[in-house]
């Protein structure tokens, strides 16, 4: 179970007082969670569980997980983060991450899109398709 | 070999051309066939899910903070934390001629050993029901084969005519016989050449039944010659719900492709009681909110949805629907039969009692209505039976009260002599549909009162006796009648003809 109604609805309030024009802010979220010491409120432990995956499902949209077999150079990351920061009209970090199963190209993560020109991806639509 | 390599390389080149945008998710939760998920921002209702190892599922609870959706085929090989994509598609499935004899599974997947099925064309499972401007009247028939049927609940081309009844009151049978029937005037038709001719081609879902059942029912149109006209959608008790969910709305699809393409198709939903317990058992995995008999709020819809897909359009082909529903202990009343009777055109309602005194089809007339196959019915039909339902009612209010009181007028009594004499003409064994012609013969030989001056017990074999030696010797005259369809002097003459010679050879037996 991940908590009754009321702390779902405390999450969310708590979630939203987290934000600063659209942003996580570290300073809201570090009053939240001084709040949450301080009050005490019941069921602490899947508050903060569901406060958690608030916080992190809306951090993933703000940041490019840029996943590639082979090097990659930083213009290209600066690149992508440009790239996606106009289409998802929010500012995008992006980082790198190696992955030689891709075997070459890159995949890119953000929020729950996902950006596929790897080969092995490739493959794997293929392998579906025949 | 060439072409195919130049093929995948078409492709390699398609898809490396430009980055792929897919939508996913990871699973939070596996349980009972239900899948919840996080993620999935961007999926869409009843969009296709894909999952590792080739699972499907769909998306039917589109919450805040998950995704609930019902999985296709194996859930063993999934576990928490495993990714999975949008596929952007609408579940579909492939439709089209070369279905015709095949057995195929919910996902329209082949289950019968006999190869891949070869259809170019996909419909998706869900699909709105035609409008009201796009459809025409009901007014062509649809023989059963079943004489009580034909001759007092006549079902046309479109109707939706529901088949109730209790546990084991031979509700399969009388759809089986129905199909096999088509089979038997399909082949006739289609061998005579004539252009007007109509042929109609049958999908058999089962829904939640025993696998055993299922393989006796292809065997036994197998027999009978009617599996080349019949499409046989599988998802039997030891299937997943969502399969069984999923089942009559793929039936619904391939039997539309037949409409839509200027075909007649009939759709028989085998049984949509246990589709909509299949759907309760979803609906609370997913906990939606339960009503009555703790079946989901829209347990109604989901069978309106399915059932207004059958129609007859204007300029394009009709799909009949016969779902059956399984009442326990006759109530009609219960939550599931009240709302599928509210949605067809009528029922057929089989009974118990009249089951185990050997009255078969158990049919009960009384409680049996089609309210527009009458308009359907063919001429011939009407003027040797119109009468019959009226005079059925009649005998089974009388034979209440003869219970009581033996000394009876002379026409009651005459009433009920010629009552149980109807009934015993409307027995008929399984599997053994009536063409309409030896229908209307038969009926014709009742109206004359040929059957009167023969006892009760022995009208089964006088009938039989009669069938024989029409079909035997009288083929020409069977032909005319199922041509013209209405009864001339000619006919008639020919009819009495045929009866009185048959009555000599008959009572010198
Ligand atoms: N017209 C008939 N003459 C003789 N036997 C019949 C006839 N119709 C059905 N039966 C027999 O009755 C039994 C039950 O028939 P059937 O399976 O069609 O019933 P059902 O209502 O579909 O049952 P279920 O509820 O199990 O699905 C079968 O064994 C069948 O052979
Ligand atoms: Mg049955």
């Amino acid at each position: 179970m991940r908590g009754d109604k009321k702390t779902k609805l405390l999450a969310k309030q708590l979630f939203k007082l987290s934000l600063r024009d659209g942003q996580v802010s570290s300073e809201q979220v570090a009053g939240v969670l001084s709040y949450i010491e301080q009050a005490a409120p019941r069921h602490a432990l899947a508050l903060l569980k569901l406060y958690q995956q608030a916080i992190v499902t809306e951090l993933a949209k703000s940041h490019a997980r840029v996943e590639h077999a082979g090097p990659i150079s930083a213009a290209t990351l600066q690149l992508i983060a440009s790239a996606m920061t106009k289409k998802y009209a929010r500012p995008v970090t992006a980082t790198a991450q190696p992955n030689p199963r891709l075997l070459a190209g890159l995949r890119v993560r953000i929020g729950s899109d996902l950006y596929e020109s790897s080969v092995a991806g490739q493959l794997a639509t293929l392998s579906h398709a025949v | 070999m060439s072409i195919v390599v130049e093929q995948i390389e078409q492709q390699i080149a398609k898809l490396s051309s430009k980055a792929i945008k897919k939508n996913t998710g990871t699973i939070r939760a596996v349980a009972d066939g239900v899948a919840k998920l996080d993620g999935l921002s961007d999926v869409m209702y009843n969009e296709m899910v894909q999952f590792p190892g080739g699972a499907i599922g769909i998306a039917l609870n589109l919450e805040a903070d998950e995704v609930g959706c019902v999985v296709l085929g194996d859930v063993s090989q999934l576990k928490e934390g495993d990714e999975v994509q949008t596929t952007g598609k609408l579940l579909s499935v492939p439709v089209g001629r070369a279905l015709l004899g095949r057995v195929v599974d919910a996902l329209g997947r082949p289950v019968d050993g006999k190869g891949p099925i070869d259809s170019k064309e996909f419909y998706p499972v869900e699909k709105i029901a035609p409008g009201i401007m796009v459809r025409k009247s009901v007014n062509q028939p649809l023989f059963t084969g079943i004489m009580a049927i034909d001759s007092m609940i006549p079902i046309g081309r479109g109707q939706r005519e529901l088949i109730i009844g209790d546990r084991g009151t031979g509700k399969t049978t009388i759809c089986i016989d129905t199909i096999i029937n088509q089979g038997r005037i399909n082949k006739v038709g289609l061998a005579s050449g004539d252009k007007s001719f109509r042929p109609v081609y049958s999908i058999y879902v089962a829904i939640g039944q025993k696998q055993s059942n299922v393989v006796r029912t292809i065997a036994a149109l197998e027999a009978a010659g009617a599996l080349e006209y019949t499409v046989i959608v599988a998802a039997t008790a030891g299937d997943n719900p969502a399969n069984q969910y999923l089942a009559p709305f793929s039936g619904a699809s391939i039997g539309e492709w037949f409409m839509e393409n200027g075909m007649d198709a009939l759709i028989v939903y085998d049984d949509l009681s246990k589709h909509a317990v299949a759907y309760r058992q979803i609906s609370l995995i997913l906990k939606r909110p339960s009503g009555r008999e703790a079946y989901p709020g829209d347990v109604f819809y989901l069978h309106s949805r399915l059932l207004e897909r059958a129609a007859r359009l204007d300029g394009k082909g009709s799909l009949t629907a016969l779902p059956v529903i399984e009442t326990q202990a006759g109530d009609v009343s219960a939550y599931i039969p009240t709302n599928v009777i509210s949605i067809t055109d009528g029922q057929i309602f089989l009974e118990t009692d009249l089951f185990n005194q050997g009255i078969r089809p158990a049919v009960s007339v009384g409680l049996s209505v089609s309210r527009v196959g009458s308009s359907a019915q063919i001429k011939v039909t009407k003027q040797v039976g119109g009468k019959l339902k009226g005079e059925l009612a009649q005998f089974r209010e009388l034979a209440a009260f003869a219970q009581f009181g033996s000394d009876l007028d002379a026409k009651t009594k005459a009433q009920l002599e010629r009552g149980s004499r109807i009934v015993e003409l409307f027995k008929q064994p399984q599997l053994n549909p009536l063409s309409i012609e030896l229908q209307a013969a038969i009926l014709w030989a009742l109206q004359k009162t040929y059957f009167d001056s023969i006892e009760v017990k022995n009208v089964v074999s006088a009938a039989n006796s009669l069938k024989d030696y029409l079909t035997s010797r009288k083929d020409a005259l069977l032909t005319k009648i199922r041509n013209e369809a209405k009864l001339s002097d000619e006919i008639e003459a020919g009819l009495k003809a045929a009866a009185d010679e048959w009555k000599s050879t008959f009572a010198a037996q």
